[in-house]
């Protein structure tokens, strides 16, 4: 990379966007996670307390088995951000350019953050399930 | 610490909402503070001594008898000790906002430095908020199973109208319940199970001095129980909106020593009394003869109906209209003249026709029914 100011060249930002198109999708795995686990949660106790389908215990702690899943899944992602974050070994927060590197960068700072938040959502997603116990 | 005070008081104003009612609104409140009414915006003591009186008057409309700031119960209490903790966090955030924003406007305006703006950012903006409401989802996650403990045997089964309650009562051991309405008996230091039910709409069930609210809907039963501790008297309100007389379906909710109570639900299972003077007996003609039996139950005569409120123990009810009106005879003549100037759209006709004497003759026959 090269720090120089030139002429874009046709197409150069479009392939240089493009290539963070992995992580841009990576940024949306997290708030999924945590959506498709609230999704889940909600209708697997009312086909249990209303329709009665199976037993609510089962579906609850069936239903804590997923908050693992999910919360794991979601740990997961998020570490993986924080390394493209990169910033426990720079020590640098920001990314105020506008280059390749730190657009990247900026990227793992986002994910991170949403994960945190994904994280959090989940738990208290999780918490009724711990402390309530059947359909009341 | 004025504005804190101010602050609780309009919070009280709105956590009472039955207060709400009786107190007179806080405009008026300011200007009922002895000594000269100043033309000019008072400054310096006088003032604060003004609003600190105006903020004591306004938290007292924080008690009454629909007051969940006066908890009666034990429900009410573990309520009452969540919101309290609530506002006291309230208010401690309040002045740490407040204090930090005078301090570094004022006391301390150099530049932050970046690395403690950031941890203020993180720790203030994001640890300590999901800490504090996970804290407060979980208290509130584990007093929700306690609002469905089992009682201690009696089970009341009350089930919504538009605009008055259906009310049964269910004492262990007994065969049928006794039934009554608009008026709820409870014994203290004792657990009640209520089991509701609703006609048409959903209702919410809700004694505020006593415990949480609970929704009624058609076709469907929601329970919830009530350990009452302190004999009296409190207000009941239907908490979800049902119709043009939502505001006006209320009811008195009586605690009583259980002794009482189980003297007074004995007598609340016996017939109607026949009427004991000439005024009572006249009364009972007119409400043969005005066909309130086609809606009314007198137990133990022949107007058996059920589309209004039972009527058999009318007489030992504090409110008369599901709390539209007290239980005096002339609360009782109003009622039947002016049902519908009462009650917007109430399901009873109003007997306009009635002369004065035969509404007090009516009245005195309705009052003797203890
Ligand atoms: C068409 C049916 C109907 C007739 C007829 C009728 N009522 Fe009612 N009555 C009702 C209903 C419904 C209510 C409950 C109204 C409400 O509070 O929303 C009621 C309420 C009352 C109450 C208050 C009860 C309580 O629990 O607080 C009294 C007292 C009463 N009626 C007396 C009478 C008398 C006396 C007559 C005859 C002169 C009469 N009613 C005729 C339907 C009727
Ligand atoms: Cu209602």
């Amino acid at each position: 990379m090269t720090n120089q100011e030139h002429e874009p060249l046709p197409d150069e930002e479009r392939r240089e966007f493009s290539a963070e198109t992995g992580s841009l999708w990576r940024l949306t795995l997290t708030p999924l996670t945590w959506a498709m686990h609230l999704v889940l949660c909600y209708a697997t106790i009312s086909l249990a307390c209303a329709r009665q389908l199976f037993p609510v215990e089962v579906a609850r702690l069936g239903l804590i088995g997923a908050s693992v899943l999910a919360l794991g899944f979601i740990c997961w992602q998020g570490w993986r951000a924080v390394r493209q974050w990169n910033v426990l070994t720079t020590g640098v927060l920001t990314h105020p350019n506008g280059k390749a590197e730190d657009r990247h960068r900026f990227l793992g700072h986002a994910a991170t953050l949403i994960a945190v938040i994904s994280a959090i959502g989940t738990v208290y997603t999780t918490l009724p399930l711990l402390l309530l116990e059947g359909c009341r | 610490m004025i504005a804190v005070l101010v602050m609780a008081g309009t919070l009280c104003h709105l956590a009472g909402s039955g207060a709400m009612i009786q107190s007179r609104p806080p405009e008026t409140t300011a200007l009922d503070i002895p000594g000269p009414v100043p033309t000019e915006r008072p400054q310096g003591p006088r003032c604060i001594r003004q609003r600190i009186l105006a903020s004591v008057l306004l938290l007292a409309g924080c008690e009454g008898p629909q007051s969940a700031l006066v908890p009666a119960g034990v429900d009410a209490q573990a309520l009452h000790l969540l919101f309290t903790t609530m506002l006291g966090g309230a208010i401690v955030l309040w002045l740490l906002m407040n204090g930090f924003i005078y301090w570094f406007s004022h006391r301390h305006p150099a530049a932050f430095s970046e690395i403690a703006a950031r941890w203020l950012i993180v720790l203030g903006g994001v640890v300590t908020p999901a800490i504090m409401v996970g804290a407060l989802l979980v208290w509130g996650l584990t007093l929700l199973p306690d609002q469905r403990i089992a009682g201690n045997g009696l089970r009341i089964r009350v089930h919504g109208e538009q605009w008055w309650w259906r009310v049964a009562y269910q004492p262990p051991g007994t065969s049928g319940p006794i039934i009554s309405a608009n008026e709820i008996r409870l014994p203290a230091g004792r657990r009640t199970e209520f089991i509701l039910t609703s006609d048409r709409v959903i209702h919410s069930f809700w004694i505020p001095a006593l415990g949480g609210k609970m929704d009624m809907f058609p076709g469907r039963e929601t329970r919830m129980s009530l350990q009452p501790e302190t004999p009296g008297r409190y207000r009941g309100q239907c908490a979800e909106f049902c119709g043009a007389s939502h505001a006006w379906m209320a009811f008195e909710a009586v605690v009583m020593p259980p002794e009482e109570f189980d003297a007074w639900l004995k007598a609340e299972a016996k017939d109607a009394r026949p009427p004991q003077q000439d005024s009572a007996r006249k009364g009972q003609q007119i409400f043969r003869r005005e066909g309130c039996g086609a809606c009314h139950t007198l137990r133990g005569t022949e107007a058996v109906a059920q589309v209004g409120p039972d009527l058999t123990h009318i007489g030992n009810r504090h409110s008369i209209g599901a709390g539209r009106l007290g239980a005096t005879l002339d609360d009782i003549a109003l009622w039947v003249r002016h049902t519908g100037d009462l009650k917007p759209e109430v399901h009873m006709p109003a007997f306009p026709h009635l002369e004065p004497a035969e509404l007090r003759d009516l009245a005195s026959y309705l009052k003797g029914l203890k």
